[in-house]
């Protein structure tokens, strides 16, 4: 990296890398292509083509496969006749019941209520910029999405529910219901959404609409 | 002080929430993009990180110490350890998932609070490192973070599922520790500055 001047310099013709802060070129790589920083490495953006209508239409799977996924039967066992069936809430509940109402919260949080408010915001962010329509929470709820990213949970909540099952296996039959089928799906769909989602397009497109709103006003 | 190819040391910040690149002024001010507060580096990134760690090395010792799980049986109870409960995993021939939770309940955690401490050490005494690898570092640690959540999640399920007038699974009060452990740490994480590492390179 040369070293460069300061007098030439204007905001939008640089770049930085969030994790070193070298002061870089904007990299533009074209889709499929991935641009890493030159000196420690962080993938800085990897585009996918049509990422907003992707995200759009992954958003509204998600939403629509969240109901499924939380309401009905994930795995039931049956010990001497009495079959018990567990959902993510009544698991919530059950900790909630035997006192452990912090792990009960963080169970609820990491797993039913982070998951759906981001599912929503993905949807909200993405349909606004797939309409053209400018909204002046754009950049709020686009903020509160990538903060939250890291708590939606869910992949690591089914990898507790393999390892619950193998337990369970030893002492009594299982059987998984169409809940469990839903929340795997539902893993997909929020991880393709993760993946493909392009925050540098979405943050780009967020800024025009508010200039075209700002024009039209 | 500052790396000279550093953004920061050439007068310029880059927003936290949205990437844009602001040229740096004196007073605070908010991202002309996203309205977030601009800061060149994370506020007090090393006070915080610091109490958050040791905050999370305290309720580490309980977490371990205290029964996760009671597995009552026709009113006998059987109190789980984490370390109890993959032994049993190995006894009972569960290898494959006995070390995937012996990974993310012991190993990650433990390997955290180590790992988030010696970056600290690094960025406080200015250690002079290949700041590439100890980058590279905490971006391992912040990635596997939420995985340790596992333990609390499989709980939460098991009680839910375990419960027969004689044959119950009650969460212990490590499980409450444990959660701390792992949320603590992640904000931990989420506090720590990597670029902190790259500001004490003098040979950059």
């Amino acid at each position: 990296m040369p070293h460069l001047s300061t007098k030439v310099m204007n905001s939008t013709n640089f770049d930085a890398c969030p994790e070193c802060d070298l002061l870089l070129k904007p990299a533009q790589p074209k889709i499929g292509e991935k641009a890493h920083c030159p000196r420690c490495g962080l993938l800085l953006s990897r585009p996918h083509k049509q990422s907003v209508e992707r995200t759009f239409a992954l958003s509204i799977a998600g939403f629509i496969l969240f109901f499924p996924a939380n309401f009905l039967p994930m795995v039931g066992i049956t010990v001497l006749g009495n079959v018990n069936t567990g959902l993510l809430m009544s698991g919530v509940l059950a900790l909630f019941n035997d006192g452990m109402v912090a792990v009960a919260i963080v169970v609820f949080l990491a797993s039913v209520l982070f998951p759906l408010v981001h599912i929503s915001l993905s949807l909200l962010i993405s349909g606004h910029l797939y309409f053209n329509r400018p909204n002046r929470n754009l950049a709020m709820w686009m903020r509160w999405m990538l903060h939250l990213d890291e708590w939606v949970m869910l992949e690591v909540y089914l990898l507790g529910i393999i390892v619950a099952c193998v337990k369970l296996m030893a002492i009594a039959p299982l059987k998984f219901g169409w809940g469990l089928y839903a929340f795997i799906a539902l893993i997909i769909i929020t991880t393709m959404l993760t993946s493909g989602l392009d925050s540098g397009l979405f943050w780009q497109r967020i800024e025009q609409l508010r200039k075209k709103d700002n024009h039209e006003c | 002080m500052n790396a000279k190819t550093n953004a920061l040391a050439q007068g310029f910040i880059r927003c936290h929430d949205c990437g844009y690149l602001v040229k740096r002024v004196d007073h605070p001010a908010t991202c002309p993009r996203c309205d977030s507060l601009l800061h060149g580096r994370r506020p007090h990134s090393l006070q915080r990180t610091t109490a958050l760690l040791f905050s999370g090395f305290f309720l580490y010792i309980p977490a371990n110490i205290f029964p996760i799980m009671n597995v009552n049986q026709f009113g006998v109870g059987d109190p789980h350890t984490i370390a109890g409960g993959i032994i049993e995993l190995f006894n009972s021939g569960m290898i494959p998932i006995g070390l995937l939770v012996l990974v993310a309940s012991i190993l990650v955690p433990s390997l955290k609070l180590i790992g988030i401490g010696l970056l600290l050490l690094c960025a406080h005494f200015r250690w002079q490192v290949n700041a590439r690898k100890w980058t590279v570092m905490y971006r391992v640690i912040a990635f596997v973070g939420r995985w340790s959540m596992l333990d609390i999640f499989m709980i939460s399920i098991l009680v839910d599922l375990v419960n027969f007038g004689a044959v119950q699974i009650i969460a212990g009060p490590a499980a409450t520790a444990f959660a701390a452990v792992v949320i603590l740490t992640m904000f931990a994480a989420e506090n720590f500055d990597p670029r902190l590492l790259w500001d004490n390179q003098q040979n950059l």
